[in-house]
């Protein structure tokens, strides 16, 4: 499980900007992620060498962290046969993540949150080992957005904020010059604890320039969704609605919606033969999503959810109700990328309105 | 200049005369200045369609989209689907006739002109305006485009907003239609295949390390695939089940299917899948460029199909896309069809 | 340390018994761990077969957990995974992680009447009930077995069939006639409409295709099962088995880890998109 939050009170800090790149330095021992630019002009979060210039506030990358924490592959045993003697011996073994620690810095509360509902689906009653090892291992440096990094971002509208902590192990807020630090957890605490000369206890003008820029920020977000708990109720009588079928028409069933959401983890667990006689491979995890067509299809060719309507319905559904059933939250962290790269402009905020003012 | 109210007044025409089913077209989106494909079915509804530089979608796709909805249902609505093209998209049109994917009586062509524009680059447009909101892009009198960005208007020349694909576009007129609007009037292009040479200038070891570079950001979303009019194959290289089982196919075969692609990303996976895709798209490529638009990871895909198209042109004089009458290009040939390759 | 949960543990096909032959062929494998803990299983609970190289697949196990020499799962060959188990031979080795759902709630059942109701390999799942109610004879009321398939080559258990007989009254049918064919002729819930079970202190489990299922729901409802009375069992397609891939959801629940035992009074609660 997560390292404890910590007891007693957060910690307040504060860090000069002039002396960021030094503190980056100490924690060279690690792997250091942040956003980077790549020559197409997007961001996406990349390991950074500590020597290298390294920016936080940028507009929001392709890929969320998410892609670090759950890759879109990884192995999770090989399996082998050996001939012995006059017969053959079978040698299955897991494959654990590398050991080493992992920094990602400039995680926006959304991506935090994200991973914090991804780590009830992974934990529960059966916990999976793959991504709690790189999950421990893994710091989230979260940046407060004080502007939102997506003209879609819609994140207080799903019970998260510019602000938000849940899934982070420190929180960065930008005051100017500075930062407010506030640490989260143990595992934050002890990143600061390796260059903590940097760091000073903040003045109470700089704590109230802190919440002022927090509460601001609120103010900027462009897109709500009104009353999301009263669709995720509605949407329990809207299975059999014809509007799923009527927001689908245009859908082309790929996977950028999904792929690209911070919280959604479907997966596909299948077999990779690197050689057949003897027998060689590996077992390995992907990403998978419920877009696809053959997502849920039988062996005999029978599908649950063979039409466009289907999936778009349970991609809905699953974020903003069966979620909520089993978790009491939202499964959407009002990111927004789902709407920015949709190549035929699906819009999740336009569908659910249309849900909320169904029937009135 | 293509004008919208031609548009709407056949397509409100084809609905109350129920002539057709439904009209694919472009409507304008919930932020209130892009387009987006809408699917209209009441006559009043025809006041939706628009036409400007953001329609940039070739709605020709959605026609596989129509043919699997027939096969599902007990008694499909047999009566045509209209659907508004472009000069690119009705090219796509010709492909699917002649590969007879479609027929002739299962569609009405609402064919609209570029004329001396095009559609814009959203990256250009975003460059351009700095930071600021777009609110609505027209197309000027002139060819420019007109802009309203944060309370003003400024008039844009095509050549700061055009896509790439436009610059070297050789049917800025639908090739085929059933109505038209605006001007059938040809258009320069300086160099047809231009953006290839770029990538043809550059030595083998260049161009591997290029494409590395680019396909592993490859995520294996399928957006290529799924935004391509061309790709209507129900059993795809890349699915590992065939989509098109039913209960007579047995376990055997079933279990024989060959995995030609591992779902996973790896580098070796994403070539194979990108490389089988363009050439599965030799003499079919109509140059939309949509392939490359819809990328999440802004990956240069139509490099790649471009490429094959000069190559259909060069070697053996094929033109994609602009002759119902002609066979596809992988199903016929000639006899002095370049054999050099052959040692 | 908690085990993997990814991590089949070895076992070996110590018996490989034909079942049916034909186009839709079914074996049953008769499989013991090789090493490590094993585990206990609930009747009406799964596992996940691996054949390495191929693949996993979801089989429900088939012999009761009162049987401690070995899990049985009976497979019908439809895909990849299971064409290659079908291809396997005594002796083998396969992989095998679980056990994973709810289980039939069997000890609520004691007392009662207990109707199962089966078609084709859907005889398979609740055969465990079967097996477990047989060896604790007195805790049960009566026991009335109605199974049937398309033909008679497509029936499951013939020998077990034959020798339940003594046990306890067994309806077989199968679709179309046959020459040889004594019995009764039809499909499943025909023949449940039939033999008329009486809903008094009963219980009715039944598994088949979805279509049978829907069609046996129906006639028991008829003779007057209350929702509640009705227990079946359902399957998804499924990738991990512990309900974190996403994909055997029915609603809000997981198949392979809310299900795949629901009465008829829980799953008509659920969207009916399975």
């Amino acid at each position: 499980m997560i390292q404890g939050i910590l007891s007693g009170n957060p910690m307040h800090k504060i860090l000069n900007k002039t002396v960021f790149s030094k503190w980056v330095k100490e924690l060279r021992s690690s792997k250091i992620y942040f956003p980077r630019k790549d020559d197409s002009g997007r961001w996406n979060y990349a390991q950074i060498t500590p020597d290298e210039d390294a920016i936080l506030d940028v507009s929001q990358t392709t890929l969320p962290p998410k892609k670090i924490l759950f890759p879109q592959r990884e192995i999770f045993l090989e399996f082998s046969k050996n001939i012995e003697g006059d017969g053959e011996t079978l040698e299955v073994k897991e494959v654990m993540p590398e050991d080493g620690s992992t920094i990602i810095f400039g995680v926006r509360p959304c991506e935090g949150r994200a991973a914090w509902l991804l780590d009830k689906v992974f934990a529960g009653d059966f916990s999976d080992p793959y991504y709690w090892k790189r999950r421990n291992q893994t710091t989230l440096i979260g940046l407060a957005c004080s502007i939102p990094p997506s003209e879609n971002c819609f994140c207080l509208s799903v019970e998260g904020s510019p602000h938000s902590e849940e899934g982070l192990d420190i929180l960065l807020t930008d005051l100017g010059e500075k930062y407010y630090v506030k640490v989260l957890t143990e595992k934050g605490e002890k990143l600061v604890e390796a260059a903590k000369k940097l760091f000073s206890d903040p003045h109470p003008e700089e704590t109230k320039k802190a919440q002022a820029v927090q509460a601001e920020s609120e103010k900027r977000l462009r897109r709500h969704l009104q009353e999301a708990r009263l669709i995720s109720e509605k949407l329990k009588g809207m299975f059999h609605s014809s509007l799923w079928d009527e927001e689908s028409m245009s859908c082309i069933r790929c996977g950028i919606c999904t792929y690209l959401c911070p919280s959604c983890h479907c997966f596909d667990i299948s077999d990779e033969v690197d050689a057949v006689s003897p027998l060689r491979g590996k077992r390995v995890r992907t990403w998978d999503t419920c877009q696809f067509p053959d997502f849920t299809m039988h062996s005999s060719g029978h599908n649950p959810r063979p039409d466009k309507a289907s999936r778009l319905r349970q991609r809905l559904f699953h974020k903003f109700q069966y979620f909520v059933e089993i978790y009491n939250q939202f499964q959407c962290v009002g990111c927004g990328r789902c709407i920015s790269l949709c190549p035929v402009g699906i819009d999740i905020i336009e569908v659910l309105d249309k849900v909320r003012s169904h029937g009135s | 200049m293509a004008k919208i109210e031609e548009l709407r007044e056949e397509a409100r025409r084809l609905l109350r005369d129920g002539k057709v089913k439904y009209i694919i077209g472009y409507g304008t989106g919930r932020d209130g200045w892009r387009a987006v494909p809408i699917f209209i079915r009441q006559p009043e509804e025809a006041d939706r369609l628009i036409w400007n530089p953001t329609c940039v979608h070739n709605l020709s796709r959605f026609l596989a989209d129509e043919k699997r909805r027939q096969a599902r249902e007990k008694k499909p609505d047999r009566r045509p689907v209209g659907i508004v093209v472009k000069g690119c998209d009705s090219r796509a049109i010709v492909v699917l006739l002649q590969e007879k994917f479609i027929r002739r009586d299962d569609l009405v062509v609402l064919g609209v002109s570029c004329e001396k524009t095009g559609v814009i680059d959203e990256d250009k447009l975003t460059d351009k305006l700095k930071g600021k909101k777009p609110e609505k892009i027209e197309f000027g009198d002139q060819g420019e485009f007109i802009v309203a960005a944060g309370n003003e208007k400024i008039a844009v020349s095509a050549g700061e907003l055009l896509a790439e694909r436009c610059r070297e576009c050789r049917a800025n007129f639908p090739v085929i239609y059933d109505f038209l609007t605006g001007e059938k009037s040809p258009r320069p292009v300086e160099r047809p295949f231009g953006s290839i040479e770029r990538m043809e200038a550059l030595s083998s070891e260049e161009r591997w390390a290029f494409w590395k570079n680019e396909l592993e950001k490859c995520i294996r979303c399928y957006a290529c695939r799924s935004v391509c009019p061309m790709c209507y194959c129900d059993e795809c290289v890349v699915d590992s089940i065939s989509l098109a089982v039913t209960a007579d196919t047995t376990a055997e075969e079933k279990a024989q299917k060959i995995k030609w692609v591992q779902k996973s990303p790896e580098i070796s996976e994403n070539f194979v899948y990108h490389l089988v895709r363009a050439i599965h798209l030799g003499g079919r490529c109509i140059d939309c460029g949509e392939c490359e638009r819809a990328c999440p990871l802004e990956i240069p895909l139509r490099f790649l199909n471009k490429k094959l198209e000069k190559e259909a042109k060069e070697l053996f004089g094929y033109e994609v896309g602009f002759d119902v009458s002609q066979p596809p290009l992988i199903s016929c040939f000639r006899d002095d069809d370049p054999g050099d390759f052959i040692r | 340390m908690d085990r993997n949960v990814y991590l089949p543990q070895l076992a070996r096909i110590i018996e490989i018994k034909e079942e049916v032959g034909g186009p839709r062929p079914i074996k049953s494998f008769r499989t013991k761990f090789v090493d490590g803990p094993g585990f206990i299983h609930r009747c009406g609970q799964c596992a996940m077969l691996s054949v390495f190289g191929k693949g996993e697949s979801m089989i429900s196990i088939s012999s009761s957990p009162l049987v401690k020499d070995y899990l049985q799962f009976s497979v019908l060959k439809t895909g990849r995974v299971t064409t290659a188990l079908h291809e396997l031979e005594r002796g083998d080795l396969i992989g095998l992680r679980g056990p994973y759902g709810n289980g039939f709630p069997v000890e609520d059942w004691k007392g009662k009447n207990l109707v199962f109701i089966g078609g084709g390999i859907g005889l398979a799942p609740i055969w465990s009930v079967l097996q477990t109610t047989l060896l604790d004879r007195f805790s049960y009321g009566e026991l009335t077995l109605i199974y049937g398939a398309r033909t008679s080559r497509d029936l499951v258990f013939k020998e077990e069939l034959k020798e339940l007989k003594s046990k306890m009254p067994v309806y077989l049918s199968i679709d179309v006639a046959e020459p040889e064919w004594q019995e009764f002729v039809g499909f499943v819930p025909q023949n449940v409409s039939h033999r008329k079970p009486t809903p008094e202190n009963t219980i009715a489990i039944t598994c088949g295709p979805p279509i049978m299922i829907k069609f046996v729901i129906q006639a028991l409802k008829e003779l007057g099962f209350a929702d509640e009375q009705i227990y079946t069992t359902v399957e998804n397609k499924m990738k991990c088995g512990i309900g974190k891939c996403g994909r055997c959801n029915i609603g809000f629940h997981y198949v392979c880890k809310d299900g795949p035992v629901y009465s008829w009074a829980e799953l008509k609660k659920l969207p009916q998109e399975y």
